[in-house]
């Protein structure tokens, strides 16, 4: 089990960077989710990591062992593709040893472990089948075994999710996690979707391009986010954002919108620098509320009903769009002309630099 | 078209072609059960009684033919062989290595389709001469191991393979001979059987360059050896023992042929339609 | 986004080109300077003992004033004429007919195919029994209709009209499968909107398939444009040439002045000729193929 670091790492294409100058450092037995939009660079990232392409700045090290010289195979890493890149004429059995037999273990070693992992991952009567024979499903198991077996200092995983439908995206997401917990490796998982990141991460790096926006562990991204980027690519339904100038107030930044409602905000009022600024508002904590007395006014346009919960998209006087909540009995139709609460201490202001100024954490 | 009955007239008239088709072919295999002398006196005594195997017995009893098929053996599966190596290293060189001068090579290799034999086998036929290597199989073989129509085949073929297999490999510590050896080229079998069967049926049929190369009657291929009785047509032992040589040269041929109809006619439509 | 990331390999390796070395060598060896070579020996006096001498544009200027030669050419071209059209439009027909999974189909397709297998020599055999002047198959048969037997192959106009049946009988294999292949390209899905339209078979067939195909039609003509100006051994096994240099092409007229007068300069000068003759052809295709690969 080691950590990584990254110490200012480059990747350029011809005069193109994709990677800028990037450090990071991973803990031994940590659980990494690299996160962001396509073409962020984050696949990049990875496959520096595995050696699948040249670093062309700053150095990358695995436990003490600096790496990034080192071929992919002497690098000590294991790797489940998006596509899985099983080898389609080998047995799955042979598709697990292949690497083991070429660093030389010796058989019943490669056998014994073959047998563990296979039991592991519950893929014992496939051991002998052709991998082009397997469902998608399996096919993903295969490729985490072939991983396993070569235990390695550390697991990459390159959107390894991304080819299953939702229900067994689901149920492979919580195998990852308990396989974290049982083999305690330090992993890297690259993804684009959010709620992947959120429920596997022990951290979340979220990169935009070619650079780190933020690390966190997920409730620090989702309440805390360090930028406008940050705040819109996590959560869903999408952060609202709305363009706001800041009202002379007391402690608390009070806040105008376009069209003149005025909303108090829990963002100490001190730290803001001048200028316009953008109001971040996630959907759950603007809920429906009486006419009267309400903030804001809107009318209710599509409901849309998630059982636990209901979801209101609606319009400000002046057309701005706005998702709301509600809870899942909501008895609001379409059409309706609703007031909507907001909770101060949920607002999130970002400045004319998108970088967010949030109410004091409590605890 | 592709649904609904065959018209019948449509039908009526290709069972009549497809007989045309075959009339030949079975003309000549009932010549060759005729005895020469029967021949000579009359070609219709072939719808009637006896029939004879001697055409066959002298054939066989020559020994000569038996001679230009293992020479056309040797060559066939020389070429096949050649070709095959020849284009998988070319092929993944060019599909997933690098080096320098990589594209330009290719596409001049590629502009090799355009070359035609006529176009470069004078100059050929005198260089394999001033080695003196005529009459040799290495002299009918070398020739056709240029045909840069495998390399093109193999090429794109290895493009076609995912490069995440490459990189699991690299991942597991395989070497780039082994990546190759034990990872791609397995991969590519179906390739190979298309390019194989090909290179083996253009060799076996080739005419023009044995027939210049080969100028021993004892290094003759098949083809040519059949041409050169044939060049003699009325000195030869008779119609009916050169039915029996076309019958002995055409039909394993055909036999392979339908064994393996689905990969021939897939490697004879891929090679034209390159 | 993985395969769209740009991928960059460990800094370039010489070493890397040993895979393509071999084939290369040969590439260099049999078709790079022999190609040369021959252009080179196109300018000069040449036979089987040596080169004479460079002697410019000579040979080709000689080509040109040499009645042969340009009958050659000419029956070259003749004898494309009579044999691509037929090979096109017979080859779709079949391939219409037969495009169909029943086993009858199946069957015939085999049989359209199986002659392509046959080497040159063979088919040549067959089919001097089949002209044969006495004995022939078609002898025989005319005799039996109470006819007179023509000697098809020592008539100066019947005999390239019977090698272009020979080569068709030989050859009609090829267009017949590309056309196959062609025609289950076409989506099934405009078949059945065709059928809800209440479309009939002709107007399925001229609105719907040959549209679809017609690309393909003019890949076969070039194809087998490239395939039969190369005709070679079906004349020089069957008339020699003759009778009367009446089916002599272009690539006979190269051997014999190569191997039978020794007169390599000038045998060379004709294969430039040809070449130049097949790669506008083959121009022709790779503008057609790059073309469709634009749609």
């Amino acid at each position: 089990m080691s950590g990584v670091v990254l110490d200012g790492v480059s990747k350029r294409y011809g005069a193109v960077t994709v990677i800028d100058r990037l450090s990071l450092t991973i803990a031994a037995g940590e659980f990494v989710v690299f996160l962001g939009p396509s073409g962020c660079g984050k696949s990049t990232l990875l496959r520096m990591i595995a050696g699948l392409e040249t670093v062309d700045g700053g150095e990358i090290r695995i436990g003490a062992r600096r790496v990034d010289h080192l071929a992919p195979g002497a690098r000590g890493v294991a790797m489940v593709f998006q596509q899985y890149a099983l080898y389609p004429h080998m047995s799955v059995r042979e598709n697990m040893a292949f690497g083991l037999r070429n660093a030389h273990v010796p058989a019943d070693e490669i056998d014994r472990r073959v047998a563990a992992a296979a039991d592991a991952l519950e893929i014992m009567p496939l051991l002998d089948r052709k991998s082009t024979q397997l469902s998608g499903g399996q096919q993903q198991r295969v490729a985490i075994a072939r991983a396993i077996v070569k235990q390695p200092d550390l697991f990459l995983l390159d959107e390894p999710l991304s080819n299953l439908d939702a229900a067994l995206r689901m149920r492979t997401r919580l195998e990852i996690a308990q396989l974290h917990q049982r083999l305690g490796t330090t992993m890297i998982f690259v993804t684009h979707d959010q709620v992947e990141a959120m429920t596997l991460a022990d951290r979340i790096v979220v990169l935009n391009q070619g650079g780190i926006e933020q690390v966190g562990s997920p409730m620090d991204i989702y309440l805390t986010p360090r930028t406008e980027f940050v705040a819109s690519f996590v959560g869903s339904p999408k952060i609202n954002l709305l363009p706001v100038t800041v009202e002379a107030a007391g402690e608390m930044t009070r806040v105008r919108l376009a069209n003149g409602a005025i909303i108090d905000t829990a963002v100490a009022a001190a730290d803001l620098p001048a200028g316009a600024m953008t109001l971040g508002l996630r959907p759950e904590c603007i809920r429906p509320a009486a006419l009267d007395g309400a903030p804001l006014a809107a009318r209710v346009q599509v409901v849309e009903r998630l059982g636990e919960r209901t979801l209101l998209h609606v319009v400000l006087d002046d057309g701005t769009p706005i998702v709301a909540e509600d809870s899942g009995l909501s008895a609001v139709r379409p059409g309706d002309r609703i007031g909507l609460a907001v909770q101060p201490e949920r607002a999130h202001l970002f400045d004319a630099d998108g970088l967010g100024h949030h109410p004091a954490q409590r605890g | 078209m592709r649904f609904g009955r065959t018209h019948p007239v449509a039908l009526t008239l290709i069972v009549i072609a497809a007989v045309l088709m075959m009339v030949p072919l079975f003309w000549v295999l009932a010549l060759s059960f005729k005895a020469n002398a029967a021949l000579m006196a009359d070609t219709n005594s072939v719808f009637s009684l006896p029939y004879t195997l001697a055409n066959y017995r002298t054939l066989f009893g020559d020994g000569q033919v038996f001679r230009w098929i293992m020479n056309s053996l040797i060559v066939s599966l020389g070429m096949t062989a050649g070709v095959l190596i020849l284009s998988s290293l070319a092929g993944y060189g060019f599909a997933r290595l690098d080096f320098p001068g990589r594209s330009v090579l290719f596409v001049i290799v590629l502009l090799g389709l355009a070359v035609p034999e006529q176009a470069v086998i004078i100059a050929r036929h005198q260089m394999l001469s001033l080695v003196s290597m005529h009459n040799t199989y290495g002299a009918l073989i070398l020739p056709g191991l240029s045909a840069p129509f495998g390399v093109f085949l193999m090429t794109q073929y290895f493009r076609a393979i995912p490069r995440d297999i490459d990189e699991a490999a690299l991942l597991d510590g395989a070497s780039r001979f082994k990546i190759f050896w034990k990872v791609l080229l397995p991969l590519t079998i179906p390739a190979q059987a298309t390019l194989g069967i090909f290179t083996f049926l253009s060799a076996w049929n080739d005419y023009w360059w044995p027939l210049i190369s080969a100028t021993n009657k004892q290094m003759f291929t098949l083809t040519v050896g059949i041409a050169s009785t044939q060049m003699n047509f009325a000195q030869t032992e008779g119609l009916g023992f050169l039915m029996a040589q076309a019958v002995l040269a055409g039909l394993p041929i055909l036999i392979v042929y339908l064994f393996f109809q689905k990969y021939i006619v897939q490697a004879v439509a891929g090679a034209a339609g390159r | 986004m993985a395969s769209l990331t740009p991928r960059r390999r460990r800094a370039t390796d010489w070493t890397n080109a040993l895979f393509v070395l071999p084939y290369l060598i040969v590439f260099v060896a049999m078709i790079v300077v022999p190609l040369a070579w021959g252009m080179w020996l196109s300018t000069t006096k040449s036979d089987l003992f040596g080169t004479e001498g460079f002697v410019g544009l000579t040979n080709f200027v000689r080509l040109f004033g040499d009645p042969i030669f340009l009958q050659t050419v000419w029956n070259t071209f003749y004898f494309v004429l009579l044999t691509v059209p037929l090979l096109a439009v017979l080859g779709l027909a079949l391939a219409l007919v037969l495009n169909r999974q029943a086993r009858w189909a199946a069957v015939l397709r085999t049989i359209f195919f199986a002659s392509t297998v046959l080497s040159v020599t063979v088919v040549t055999l067959v089919w001097r029994l089949v002209f044969l002047p006495d004995s022939g198959l078609l002898s025989v048969v005319t005799r039996a209709l109470g006819g007179t037997p023509i000697a098809f192959l020592n008539d100066e106009t019947l005999a390239m009209p019977a090698i272009a049946i020979t080569t068709i009988w030989w050859c009609i294999g090829l267009p017949m499968v590309l056309f196959l292949a062609a025609l289950q390209q076409v989506p099934r899905a405009l078949y059945e909107a065709a059928a809800l339209d209440n479309a009939s078979r002709w107007r399925t067939l001229t609105r719907i398939t040959l549209p679809a195909i017609r690309r393909t039609f003019a890949l076969v003509i070039i194809i087998e444009v490239i395939l039969q100006f190369q005709l070679f051994g079906q004349p020089q096994l069957m008339t020699l040439g003759g009778p009367n240099n009446a089916t002599r092409p272009i690539v006979l007229f190269i051997y014999e002045t190569g191997w039978r007068q020794w007169e390599l300069g000038y045998a060379s000068a004709a294969a430039q000729v040809l070449f130049a003759m097949i790669l506008i052809a083959a121009m022709v295709q790779y503008w057609l193929s790059s073309r469709r690969e634009a749609r």
